[in-house]
């Protein structure tokens, strides 16, 4: 697909064919795109533990559920749990920083040199942001950016997705992550059951109320010619609701034995 | 001795249920599927009550400001039921649909429930 089209076409998956494996080399490209992701002074606090449903016993696995839950975990033959690893930036001391700069990325040209990392960037910003109160929401940011690309990798394999809060406590006995990392959501992936338009690209807020051209209540103009271009490439779809998706939900429903 | 003290049809809660299915798929489907009160009414004998308070339970005034909320530990037990009832039904797919129609009287009646 191309990225336009797979940018329409992702929705958030709740039904998996229970019985049918992931790849593992899709797997890998889903977290190979998640570590391309632009990341701020090149952390990369996101780290992902990948969890195969059928390696987790079954009493661990009843255990991971919970009644708000249940069903993605039981369904969704792979979870990749996100975590944002918060001790990353006071471990490599802008080191990932430098980095850039010695392969040429970062220059001189916008002030950037190894003193000013080591003297300024690192002691003077990076570690006192690591004491204050909002450390964690820069970083989890950063996370979403990541985790963004891998569940877009997931559609562009032709695979289903869903992200969802997961029960840390538990979940983390299985994954026995450092405790320092934040849990963040679990990237649910298996192969779909409710075909590519899957009811449709969800209802969405007017765009004039979300986005704005140089100030807060000036919308931004939206050109209708652009929407057209924007359908034609499949990145706006049918929106839903869609023709017989709820006859589809019931048919699922029924398929995988849940509440109608 | 049945714990149902009349026709299950006629508990509040059972009405909530049928009131819901038929919105969401039309018709009544409490009717064209009688399997799914005999679920929730064998669902009942199992766990000693009637289809009122089971809902009743699953929700809790909070005591800060008066709202009525969901009672998380009493879904999480009607869940860890639920599993059990499932599996002493033989766990198969049948099993599964049987302990679905009974998830499916407490989703229409509000309670938000996942097994």
């Amino acid at each position: 697909m191309e990225f336009q089209e797979v940018v329409g076409t992702r929705r958030s998956i709740r039904f998996f064919d229970p019985d049918r494996p992931v790849e593992q080399e899709k797997i890998q490209k889903i977290l190979e795109a998640m570590l391309r992701a632009s990341c701020a002074v090149n952390a990369h606090w996101l780290k992902a533990v990948v969890v195969k449903r059928d390696d987790i016993p079954l009493e661990e696995l009843e255990k991971m559920k919970n009644p708000v839950q249940a069903n993605v975990i039981a369904l969704a033959k792979v979870h990749i749990y996100l975590y944002a690893d918060l001790s990353v930036v006071n471990r490599v001391k802008g080191a990932r920083l430098k980095q850039l700069f010695d392969v040429g990325v970062m220059a001189a040209s916008h002030g950037w040199s190894h003193k000013f990392v080591d003297e300024v960037v690192y002691p003077q910003i990076l570690k006192p942001m690591t004491e204050s109160a909002g450390y964690s929401v820069a970083a989890a940011f950063d996370c979403g950016v990541a985790a963004c690309q891998g569940l877009l990798m997931a559609f562009d394999l032709g695979l289903g997705a869903c992200l969802t809060a997961f029960n840390a406590p538990i979940v983390n006995k299985i994954t026995k992550v450092p405790e320092e990392w934040l849990p963040l959501y679990s990237l649910n992936v298996g192969y779909s059951l409710e075909g590519k338009v899957a009811g449709g690209q969800r209802p969405r807020p007017d765009f004039a109320e979300q986005y704005f051209l140089n100030s807060f209540g000036n919308s931004f103009p939206r050109d209708p010619k652009v929407v057209k271009e924007l359908q034609d490439s499949k990145l706006i779809q049918q929106q839903a609701p869609v023709e017989g998706r709820r006859e589809q939900v019931r048919q699922l429903a029924r398929q995988l034995g849940l509440p109608e | 001795m049945s714990v149902l003290q009349r026709p299950i049809e006629q508990y509040e809660t059972v009405a909530t249920w049928r009131d819901g299915l038929s919105k969401q798929w039309g018709g009544d489907p409490l009717a064209e599927e009688p399997e799914k009160l005999t679920a929730l009414a064998e669902f009942c004998e199992f766990v000693g009550e009637e289809p009122d308070p089971i809902v009743h339970k699953c929700f809790r005034v909070r005591k800060s400001d008066g709202e009525t909320v969901i009672s998380s530990k009493w879904r999480t037990i009607y869940a860890d039921k639920i599993k059990e009832f499932r599996t002493r039904a033989g766990g198969n797919m049948e099993a599964r649909r049987t302990a679905a129609a009974v998830q499916s009287f407490l989703i229409h009646n509000g309670v938000m429930i996942q097994v």
